[in-house]
């Protein structure tokens, strides 16, 4: 019938196939002569011609098929004296726990034995939060870097803040993992008046809402750090959560 | 991430004020901290009354002049060994001539700690801060 137009029916055309579609609709007595539907086979039971997956399983030495329904298995006559024992035997083990939070508080315990860590990121009211003003002390000696804290990527082990800073008037950001090694310390320089109202503060990036440098906090933090620490003895810092002073 | 055409604030008192990238030496990816690269000079310091004839004494290059230089800070984050990452608010480089020394005498800004993994002591040394 309409064998060779439909051959040419334009590919990727949409609106043009959709026409000749609507052009080649078939009057109704015409309906059972176009239908695509094969003339149901009786099915056997046994495997199609084809050798799609037509593989011998090894063990088995029986055809392997994708599609493959396997039979039930027959019903087990089931005897009063036998049906607590079958009871036990259905109920199926618990699955495995699941090995990555596991894998991970392994990790963090290694990380950090102390817990002081873990403890100042946690959503507690005490821990640090998003619009605080943090220091990060590097073990490898070096300048602290201080910056008002604008993400924490709570991740596991993987956990990282987010410190954006002014340093002679150039913008910036540092990412830092808080399990590192290589992070010695981290402080709470200042908190923020309010709590933020977003878990990013990457609006802060404009020049509108930048903070700019935090270097006169970061001053007057370790002023009040220093006549508290020669008020109550050597080197107790009540505000800053510390975790390994120099 | 700086490439051809890349425009980069130039950080030393060599007289250029921005410079764009016109190639990246040594590799065929974009370069980021520590990176060679040769720019054009496109503003000089001081050059706001008018471009080529208000160089002072101090400008040791001009509008027009092809340099090498080094990158030394990007917008696009860098990586470290240890999972930190660092971003600046500026793509910043500084002029050197053909044997890899600095043009200008003095750097005014921060500059990345990628500088002495990548063996530029002597711009690390003259720099103010790093991070």
């Amino acid at each position: 019938m309409n064998a060779a137009p439909l051959a040419r029916r334009p590919l990727g055309c949409l609106k043009a196939s959709l026409r000749q579609a609507r052009q080649q609709r078939a009057p109704a007595f015409l309906a059972r002569q176009l239908s695509t539907v094969t003339p149901k086979v009786p099915s056997t039971g046994a495997l199609p011609e084809h050798n799609f997956f037509r593989m011998i399983d090894k063990k088995t030495k029986k055809t392997r098929s994708a599609f493959a329904i396997y039979a039930q298995p027959p019903p087990v006559p089931v005897t009063t004296a036998a049906k607590a024992t079958a009871a036990k035997a259905t109920v199926l083990p618990a699955p495995p726990p699941d090995p990555m939070p596991l894998l991970d508080a392994e990790q963090i315990k290694r990380m950090d034995p102390t817990g002081a860590r873990t403890a100042l990121f946690t959503k507690t009211r005490y821990a640090a939060r998003v619009g605080d003003v943090l220091q990060v002390t590097h073990r490898r000696g070096g300048e602290p870097f201080a910056g008002v804290c604008l993400a924490i990527r709570r991740n596991g082990i993987d956990t990282a803040i987010l410190l954006r800073n002014h340093l002679s008037k150039v913008g910036v950001e540092m990412w830092y993992k808080i399990y590192n090694r290589n992070v010695a310390g981290i402080e709470i320089v200042k908190r923020r008046a309010k709590r933020a109202r977003r878990a990013k503060l990457t609006y802060m990036r404009q020049p509108k809402h930048d903070m700019g440098s935090v270097a006169d906090l970061v001053f007057a933090w370790k002023k009040t750090r220093k006549v508290i620490g020669s008020r109550a003895g050597a080197g107790k810092g009540v505000q800053a959560v510390g975790k390994k002073r120099k | 991430m700086l490439q051809l055409k890349s425009m980069l604030n130039c950080i030393d008192n060599s007289g250029a004020a921005i410079v764009e990238c016109v190639m990246v030496v040594g590799q065929k990816r974009h370069a980021s901290i520590g990176d060679r690269i040769v720019c054009v000079v496109q503003k000089q310091k001081g050059a706001s009354e008018s471009g080529m004839t208000a160089s002072s004494n101090a400008t040791k290059v001009k509008r027009g002049d092809i340099r090498h230089a080094v990158v030394v800070r990007t917008k696009q984050k860098v990586t470290r060994r240890d999972g930190s990452v660092v971003r600046f608010d500026d793509n910043a480089c500084v002029l050197i001539n053909k044997a890899g020394d600095p043009i200008g005498t003095r750097i005014n800004g921060i500059v990345g700690q990628e500088l002495r993994t990548k063996k530029w002591s002597k711009i690390l040394s003259m720099a103010p801060m790093q991070a």
